[in-house]
């Protein structure tokens, strides 16, 4: 795995961020084999903002998980950053979340026994990150979500808006490469909801970061480039939309990225050697 | 993660829940303060019976004697005569673990200053050998030694009581051997007329300084050697039948007295002997059950400190199971959000650990207050208990003692038993998945 990393590199702007072959995943019920997810393939490049559309039990959740390596796939290959994730154990994949992996949840799931700085702060505590320059990155991110000045609230004294805020705030506040969303405002009110779609699409936007995201709701769809329609397992159809976006800004937008990625690969290797 | 975020984290999680992490700390504080008394009323035990036995000395020794009772091959008593003599000695003297053997014999005596007179028993042994079998101080004079053999070692009550007696008056009085002349003569056989009767005026003389050992008090020491000399000159006073028996009495102990290096060898050389085929005696014969008993007790003891650590411990494990339960969507989000198994590992036998740790600095607290207590009230009630053990309590000794490691060992015994009773609860943390974070039930 270690030995395709040069090549993935120098290839990325052409190879795809996460590839999906065949992709099968199978509960077994008793003897009932029920296939949730039935030989899926697609691939999303870096920068989209891809969205699984679909029913509740259509498998689109299931899809997710098996994308992040939280379920084992039954069949197929899942190239995330063109490493098969199928193929990792638990450390790496453990590894592998800390460094390219960012989440957003339904329920939020921040600990309540912490402030919102504290859960900004949670996934930089595995990465092992001293804690002086942890609770500055994480200030700065509360900060961009707009919660600046509710730091030290903790989850229950805030509304579910700011709660998502936080969520989102930890997701992005490692600059991962890829962030997954599962229903990030399945709990929210319709205004709160378009202020968070906002806030995920322009955090994403600013590092150029990859996000998937799962919904039933189609008018969340209207905030990705890319819509794949999943019916029973299956893909119906892959819609890509062409947002009234200037080429000028894109290429903007590329650059910032190449700038953050380089930036970010020096905070890998300090955390290396620390 | 860091190892100064795991103890934050850790101690974090104990205090959300600090009813339940109090309760179960209470568990281990129990479970060390029971474990610590136990073997501090066990040392207590151990030491008052050290005590006993350096009072009444002497357990290091073990006695042949030449009439000796044993069980013969039919299970019946029966009395043995046997055969100490100077070959059984030199025997004796190659036993591993031997320090000194003397052969002792004791005569009596009639001690003689003027008037007055007294009658002790005079104690025979080999000079050499007085320092290994641990004499006692002198008031003034020095123990003989082979080369200067003619000393007579007095008991420190030896030179009390002389009397005078003529029927009319009865007087006592105490020698005093700076200004009194002090001559003795055995009392063995009766004496002719024809010759003159025996008489030995003491010329060196010695006296044991007043101690707690009955064994030195109305007695007289004197050389083997030496007291062949006299023995001879008195026999040379005896009549021709007399003198024989007399000569050969010489030849033969009345008994062999052995002393071991070491109080835990004593039944290892006894053994030896009896190898030899030879019957023995000593004190220790009689502790020994004493000491078996002592041990038992001991053992009993640390058996009920442990039974409260089990239940401590299944505490703790109760404790980290619920808190698992409790804690499994938690567990979920810190696996999505790429923290390592081993971490999460960590941090249950962390929490566990400082558990029993808490609990084992706050058990060994109370336990010294408890052995404080104990020490001063508790008397009636662990005196019982060192009879049992084969001792005597008296009042005002301690009856709990807390050795200098016993803290240490207890708080140690805790964090383990905390860590262990952690581990399984770990374990099953470890593979809780991560899709419980991906679950939206709140």
């Amino acid at each position: 795995m270690e030995e395709t990393e040069p090549k993935d590199t120098n290839t990325k702007e052409e190879a795809p961020i996460i590839e999906i072959k065949n992709v099968k995943k199978i509960y077994r019920m008793g003897n009932e084999r029920i296939p949730a997810v039935d030989d899926v393939s697609f691939a999303i490049k870096k920068g989209e903002f891809c969205c699984l559309l679909g029913t509740s039990g259509s498998g689109k959740s299931t899809l997710l998980n098996l994308m992040a390596g939280i379920e084992k796939a039954s069949g197929g290959q899942i190239l995330i950053k063109g490493k098969n994730i199928r193929k990792m154990n638990e450390k790496q994949l453990a590894k592998f979340r800390q460094k390219y992996l960012g989440f957003v949840f339904q329920s939020y799931n921040l600990l309540n026994s912490m402030t919102a700085l504290e859960n900004v702060e949670f996934p930089l505590v595995f990465k092992r990150i001293p804690a002086r320059r942890r609770k500055r990155m994480a200030r700065e991110m509360l900060v961009k979500v707009g919660l600046g000045s509710r730091m030290n609230h903790r989850p229950k004294q805030m509304s579910g808006g700011q709660q998502q805020r936080v969520g989102i705030a930890r997701a992005f506040v490692a600059k991962p490469e890829i962030v997954f969303a599962d229903e990030p405002t399945g709990n929210l009110d319709t205004r709160t909801t378009m202020e968070v779609m906002d806030l995920i699409k322009q955090v994403a936007k600013d590092n150029a970061q990859t996000i998937v995201m799962v919904t039933h709701d189609p008018r969340l769809a209207k905030f990705a480039d890319k819509i794949i329609h999943i019916l029973d397992g299956k893909i119906q159809s892959i819609e890509t939309i062409s947002h009234t976006m200037t080429e000028d800004t894109e290429e903007e937008t590329t650059e910032k990225s190449e700038a953050e990625r380089e930036e970010n690969e020096e905070d890998e290797k300090e955390n290396e050697k620390e | 993660m860091r190892i100064s975020d795991l103890i934050k984290m850790g101690l974090r999680n104990l205090g959300r829940r600090k009813a339940r992490t109090a309760l179960t700390v209470v568990g281990v504080v129990i479970g060390t303060i029971s474990i610590m008394l136990m073997v501090a009323i066990g040392q207590g035990i151990n030491y008052n019976f050290e005590k006993q036995i350096m009072e009444n000395g002497s357990m290091t020794i073990i006695r042949i004697y030449t009439y000796a009772w044993g069980e013969n091959e039919n299970g019946e008593y029966q009395e043995y005569q046997q055969v100490l003599n100077e070959e059984l000695i030199a025997q004796l003297r190659e036993i591993k673990h031997v320090k000194a053997v003397s052969p002792v014999m004791e005569k009596y005596i009639e001690l003689y200053s003027g008037k007055y007179m007294t009658g002790i028993s005079l104690k025979i042994m080999d000079c050499a050998t007085f320092a290994d079998f641990g004499f006692p101080a002198l008031e003034y004079g020095t123990y003989p030694t082979p080369e200067q053999n003619e000393t007579i070692v007095f008991g420190y009550e030896a030179l009390n009581e002389f009397y005078y007696n003529n029927g009319r008056t009865y007087q006592t009085k105490t020698v005093d051997l700076a200004k009194d002349r002090v001559n003795f003569t055995f009392r063995d056989y009766d004496t002719t007329d024809v010759k003159k009767q025996f008489r030995y005026v003491v010329k060196d003389y010695a006296k044991i300084a007043a101690c707690d050992q009955w064994e030195y008090g109305w007695y007289c020491y004197v050389d083997y050697e030496f007291y062949k000399e006299l023995y001879t000159r008195y026999a040379n006073t005896l009549k021709p039948a007399d003198k024989k028996k007399a000569m050969e009495s010489l030849e033969r102990y009345d008994t062999i007295q052995i002393n071991v290096d070491n109080m835990k060898h004593v039944t290892e050389v006894q053994e030896a002997i009896e190898e030899l085929g030879y019957r023995t005696e000593s004190d220790m014969q009689y502790i020994q059950p004493m000491l078996d008993t002592s041990d038992m007790l001991q053992k009993v003891f640390l058996a009920i400190g442990a039974v409260a650590f089990v239940v401590a411990a299944i505490n703790i494990a109760n404790t980290m199971i619920m808190s698992i339960y409790e804690r499994t969507k938690e567990i979920g989000i810190m696996k999505v959000l790429g923290c390592y198994i081993k971490d999460i590992k960590k941090l249950f036998l962390f929490e566990a650990g400082i558990i029993g740790c808490i609990g084992g600095m706050v058990g060994v607290g109370l336990s010294y207050v408890a052995a404080y207590l104990l020490n001063e009230y508790g008397g009636a009630f662990l005196g019982s208990l060192m009879t049992i053990a084969g001792g005597e309590a008296d009042t005002g000794a301690a009856y709990c003692i807390i050795p200098f490691w016993l803290p240490f060992a207890a708080i140690l015994v805790a964090i383990s038993v905390g860590i262990l009773s952690g581990y399984l609860p770990a374990r099953r943390a470890t593979k809780i998945s991560a899709i419980e974070a991906m679950k939206n039930e709140g």
